[in-house]
């Protein structure tokens, strides 16, 4: 999957995000059913902060451009975690592509 | 995944709370056998009507705190009995707002299973509630699994 730089993500309306204890636990709601058995996924302390940034109005390039600020980093350290990351989301149809707001 | 009760019930509640069903694998013996350890159950949100006698409904234990799985075995002022199928006491009166739905599918090993759940829910809460369910459940597992029953020495 090739991801545009220009692209905004938002959740999708097709899922139940909850932070728990510094986490982020997404239940996909699958064929109508929220489903915690086979379906379930955890984002970490790092996912969660891709994740909070993920939110209609921010580019893919503006994500990584404030996550390296507020950790420090060169972009090039984090593009490929980011990307990585917004791809598998989207794969599991737990982000889709917005216009920007 | 093995979650740990209060995330379970928090994300049940979420869910929930969206007016959309729940699928969450169940852990422990006290419905022993209508749903067995493992199971995966389907809660649905809260009918407009009233939860029924015999419905295995999904609860928050106001003691414990607790994410529970348990039947209804009466509908009085101040809520709701329950007891566990296979437990040896009443849950006690559960307030309807910790009820957070009824159970409305239960697979086992891939499979539906509906046992205990359709019309004969009203005869096994009868039964519970005269202490004759779980006697009636030991006795009727020596009958079909004599293999694996031993008696005492």
């Amino acid at each position: 999957m090739t991801l545009s730089g220009d692209a905004v993500y938002a959740p999708s309306e097709n899922i139940v995000a909850r932070e728990i204890e510094g986490e982020i636990i997404i239940v996909p709601l699958v064929a109508g059913i929220g489903d915690m058995e086979d379906e379930l996924f955890t984002l970490n302390e790092t996912g969660k902060a891709v994740w909070d940034k993920l939110d209609g109005r921010r580019s893919l390039y503006q994500v990584i451009s404030e996550l390296a600020a507020q950790y420090q980093a060169a972009e090039g350290e984090i593009d490929k975690d980011v990307l990585g990351l917004v791809a598998e989301l989207v794969r599991r149809r737990m982000l889709v592509a917005v216009e920007p707001a | 995944m093995s979650l740990p009760s209060p995330t379970v019930q928090e994300l049940l509640r979420a869910v929930l709370d969206r007016g959309i069903p729940c699928r969450f694998r169940a852990l422990g013996f006290s419905m022993h056998p209508f749903i067995r350890d493992g199971d995966v159950v389907t809660v649905s949100p809260k009918p407009g009507g009233e939860i029924r006698l015999g419905d295995v409904v999904a609860f928050c234990h106001p003691g414990t705190g607790k994410l529970m799985v348990h039947r209804v075995l009466a509908r009085q002022p101040g809520g709701y009995l329950l007891r566990g199928d296979n437990a040896p006491a009443a849950d006690g009166l559960i307030p309807p707002e910790k009820v957070l739905g009824p159970v409305t599918r239960v697979e086992r090993k891939g499979r539906k299973v509906r046992l205990g759940r359709g019309p004969e829910r009203r005869l096994l809460a009868w039964l519970a509630r005269r202490d004759l369910l779980r006697p009636l459940i030991f006795r009727a597992w020596q009958v079909l699994h004599p293999l694996t029953w031993r008696s005492p020495a």
